[in-house]
């Protein structure tokens, strides 16, 4: 592949930055690039085959007359490192933790080209007739890095773990149980029809670590950041908050990968330092969702970048919709705000005009994405002040507002942005709250908040949102800890109606109307207010080649970037010696 | 050797105060304990796991008993791990802090080292052109902050000429010393500009009024070479100022460096301690405060210690006190 193929462009997408959570986990805190917003990130699942297959991007794949060369080394600079890693159950997964723990574990099912999921670890994953059981087989013959053997009670010890993990037991409430069918098989028992299991195994709680690992790190917890899996390459040494060090799994058992013999991640949190990281060639990839850099890098000659915008997520400022005394109840405010903004100028500032404006959840790639929601599109600043004002007739008082925003600069601007249009429309009192990284997710999920920047929503099936807009995900599991992923506290019956409808429907044409119908619901209530479609830039050297897809074991294609927005798969890379 | 050892008490009381002031402040957190279950556990701790948290972090005790807890735990080096990623907090400051060091130590030789000369010869050469040029020079240096001096030198040297890697990555002066001067080079002259400017005005104004004492006027008188007077009799009395200003300045460069080493992404003490803060990793912070502080005291300690040295009279005085 040379360098013109692999420099792909799209006008889609946006930047802000965050966290992502995986296959229906939680990403708390924040961190990124043009917008240290909060994220979350759900990371495939349902399938919805035909809608999602005519949108997905292709990935750039190797020119015929190139022939991979293995050997060599490559360090990748990434976002920042995550909360509690390395465990797969305990971890606070962003983009850059994906990239990273992907080279360490395999998950057991992978999105594919067409836009389902295919088995990748897992031998296989079949559900019973009406989806309330799936029997997962494990993969012969691999083994994890410690010379363990990959099992069926490898795949229980996991699940089980995850079942109680501190963000992976959110989505996992559906399952009453996980048993050991037989050596290599394990079946997981649900108390609903759940359709899409499979596509949240193609994350976070997916990932396979080794049993031996996982108890002697119960012990010692130092061994938590020296992680055993069975993927492509093998950890050689984590420093907190620099680099996380990497050498080839000579037995990998998906032959011919890994190419490179070492493989160095770089923990760079700023967007602009990673650029000039890699224009000084300190770095041989980058991967940002920062506007300008991307502008940049389409233009340059001497850096080769492509553009992943597969089912990615979405950047918005989140409401709280349920807070006892909120004026934030009342939908008139809600779409009052809405109108109140000019998402063309924040974007223009913020972004370059890269990414595209969204007016609802659902990126372009995304089943259920519209042109056109019921949001407002455009700035109407009397429309506003005029449901402002029929608000206060019949509740008269000052009405007031917290922004919530991370002391990122990109991040206080975009508040400061919404702070002068609000008060413009009518909002008598305005006031921008700063919170550090670590406690921004936790604030949201303890839903201490009125107006908070969010970046969330990406995946394949509207049931990676289930517990980020379900009712019952807005209810509280712990009292001590009183904390849930229904950030906004949505309490919605025809939300909640069309969500369970989707979890249990086996009908793509039907699932597609469902998510359709919850993208106009959110258009016209207002729950959020929608900002723009994150795009990821992968920018790397002219000698590095090879970021593609590959072909999993069913014969169809893994496409980097969807499922986990930006991530991609380094064991396909190889670089020019 | 009284005043030596009231410094020395005088620097055990600061230290205390230290130490107790830092060892005590995660009770005064805002948010309370319930901020520090959340970052130990995740969000999803249940009341036994928050319960153990707490008695795990000693803040069911009293104060002075976290305290002497806590000072045995330091003393020791039994530091405990981050709480969100595991990591060995005593191996984390011990990864950290040769490069904070080495960042200052090369920003002070650097600064010190062009400095003294130019002020020397500057002083000599009062009003002439050297003077002015070397004087203007410094008031443009002072008026550079780091946090635009750096980012200059990274584009031109790094990001244009490709001459220096960015980021900095520390390696070993024995294992690989280019490697080990690439990584400093740039943050070393970051910290140096502003040094250099504030040393060179100070050394050059006392120079100025030592060369026209009467024992220069007797040194010339008796012959001595220029250099001699200069650099034998001139440059050590006019060395008080320079020496203040450098050990009070190593408290300035603890704040510098974090700006430096955020810019050149150097994992020193000071992007540690900042990284810290903003992850809430507050043992760590408490940990890098103390180290950072008991650096402060001692140096501070030394160049109390170099008057005297530097200077007979001031011995003479302070036996006299």
């Amino acid at each position: 592949m040379g360098h013109s193929n692999s420099v792909r462009r799209h006008k889609s997408g946006r930047v802000l930055a965050a966290l992502v959570l995986t296959a229906g986990l939680v990403g708390a805190a924040c961190g990124g690039d043009d917008a240290k917003t909060a994220t979350t990130d759900s990371a495939a699942d349902t399938t919805v085959a035909d809608t999602a297959a005519a949108t997905t991007v292709p990935p750039p794949t190797t020119a015929a007359e190139e022939v991979p060369v293995p050997g060599g080394s490559m360090v990748f600079a990434v976002e920042p490192a995550p909360s509690n890693p390395w465990r797969p159950s305990e971890i606070l997964c962003a983009a850059s933790c994906h990239q990273v723990l992907r080279n360490i574990f395999d998950s057991l099912t992978l999105p594919n080209s067409d836009g389902s999921w295919s088995p990748y670890l897992a031998e296989s994953v079949v559900p019973n007739d009406d989806f309330t059981e799936w029997t997962i087989t494990a993969r012969e013959g691999v083994t994890f890095h410690d010379g363990t053997a990959f099992d069926g009670a490898a795949i229980v010890d996991n699940l089980e773990r995850a079942r109680v993990g501190t963000v992976t037991q959110f989505p996992l409430q559906p399952i009453t149980g996980v048993e050991l069918v037989d050596p290599m098989t394990a079946k997981v028992t649900l108390n609903t029809s759940w359709v899409a299991f499979p596509f949240i195994l193609t994350g976070q709680i997916g990932y396979m670590a080794s049993p031996e690992w996982l108890a002697a790190s119960d012990v010692d917890a130092l061994l938590k950041t020296d992680p055993v899996g069975t993927g492509p390459f093998v950890s050689d040494s984590y420093a907190d908050g620099e680099s996380f060090l990497m050498s080839r799994n000579d037995t990998y058992w998906n032959d011919p990968y890994p190419y490179l013999d070492s493989l160095e991640f770089r923990f760079i949190p700023d967007a602009l330092s990673r650029r000039d990281a890699l224009k000084s060639g300190t770095v041989d990839v980058i991967h940002t969702t920062n506007g300008a850099t991307i502008a940049e890098f389409r233009e340059a000659t001497d850096i080769g970048m492509f553009e992943v915008a597969n089912q990615g997520e979405t950047a918005y400022t989140l409401l709280h919709v349920t807070q006892e005394g909120s004026p934030l109840n009342d939908r008139r405010i809600r779409c009052a705000l809405a109108y109140s903004r000019d998402q063309a100028a924040v974007n223009e500032v913020i972004s370059a005009g890269v990414p595209q404006i969204a007016y609802g959840p659902f990126s372009p790639t995304q089943v259920g994405y519209l042109e056109h929601t019921g949001y407002p599109e455009a700035q109407d600043m009397a429309k506003a002040q005029e449901l402002i004002a029929e608000y206060k007739a019949e509740f008269p008082g000052p009405i007031s507002l917290a922004l919530a925003a991370t002391t990122d600069e990109t991040n206080l601007t975009i508040a400061q942005f919404q702070q002068e249009w609000f008060l413009e429309a009518g909002i008598d009192e305005v006031t921008i709250d700063q919170l550090d990284q670590g406690a921004y997710v936790v604030t949201a999920a303890l839903g201490n908040f009125q107006v908070f920047q969010f970046r969330n929503h990406g995946g394949f099936d509207l049931d990676m949102q289930y517990h980020f807009w379900h009712s019952s995900a807005a209810e509280i599991i712990n009292p001590a800890l009183p904390i849930a992923l229904n950030f906004g506290r949505i309490k919605d019956a025809t939300l909640d109606a069309l969500l369970d409808e989707n979890r249990a429907s086996n009908d793509p044409v039907r699932k597609k109307e469902i998510a359709e119908e919850v993208n106009e619901l959110f258009g016209t209530e207002c729950y959020n207010m929608w900002e723009s479609y994150t795009i990821w830039g992968i920018a790397h050297k002219l000698a590095v080649h090879g970021p593609t897809g590959f072909e999993l074991p069913d014969g169809t294609t893994a496409v980097f970037g969807a499922g986990i927005s930006g991530v991609v798969y380094p064991m396909t890379f190889w670089v020019e010696q | 050797m009284q005043y030596v050892i009231r410094r020395i008490a005088q620097t055990i009381f600061v230290v205390v105060l230290v130490t107790l002031l830092t060892s005590v402040a995660l009770r005064f957190l805002p948010g309370g304990t319930d901020v520090l279950v959340v970052l130990k556990t995740g969000p999803g701790a249940s009341p036994e796991q928050a319960r153990q948290v707490i008695s795990d972090l000693g803040l069911d005790k009293p104060w002075y008993t976290q305290y002497f807890n806590w000072m045995h735990d330091f003393v020791v080096g039994d530091w405990g791990t981050t709480f969100q990623t595991n990591q060995s907090i005593a191996t984390a400051v011990k990864r950290s802090l040769p490069i904070s060091a080495y960042l200052m130590v090369y920003g002070q030789l650097l600064a010190l080292s062009t400095a003294i000369p130019v002020a020397v010869w500057a002083a000599y050469r009062q009003n002439s052109r050297f003077d002015r040029l070397s004087t203007t020079s410094a008031f443009a240096m002072l008026s550079l902050p780091n946090y635009i001096v750096a980012p200059v030198l990274m584009f031109f040297f790094s990001v244009k000429q490709k001459w220096i890697p960015f980021p900095s990555t520390y390696s070993s002066l024995f294992d690989d010393p280019v490697a080990h001067f690439k990584a400093f080079v740039l943050p070393s002259v970051t910290i140096a500009l502003p040094l250099f400017a504030g040393y060179m005005r100070l050394l050059r104004a006392d120079m100025i009024s030592t060369l026209q004492s009467e024992f220069i006027t007797t040194a010339r008188a008796k012959g001595v070479t220029t250099r001699n007077i200069l650099f034998r009799h001139a440059l050590r009395p006019s060395m008080f100022s320079l020496i203040t200003a450098t050990a009070v300045n190593v408290g300035a460069l603890m704040g510098g460096v974090v700006i430096v080493e955020q810019f050149f992404l150097l994992n020193g003490m000071g992007r540690l301690t900042v990284e810290s803060i903003f992850r809430r990793e507050y043992p760590t912070v408490q940990y890098a405060v103390v180290v950072l502080a008991l650096i402060y005291v001692f140096v501070n300690l030394m160049a109390d210690m170099a008057y005297a040295w530097i200077d007979p009279r001031v011995r003479a005085r302070r036996a006299l006190s």
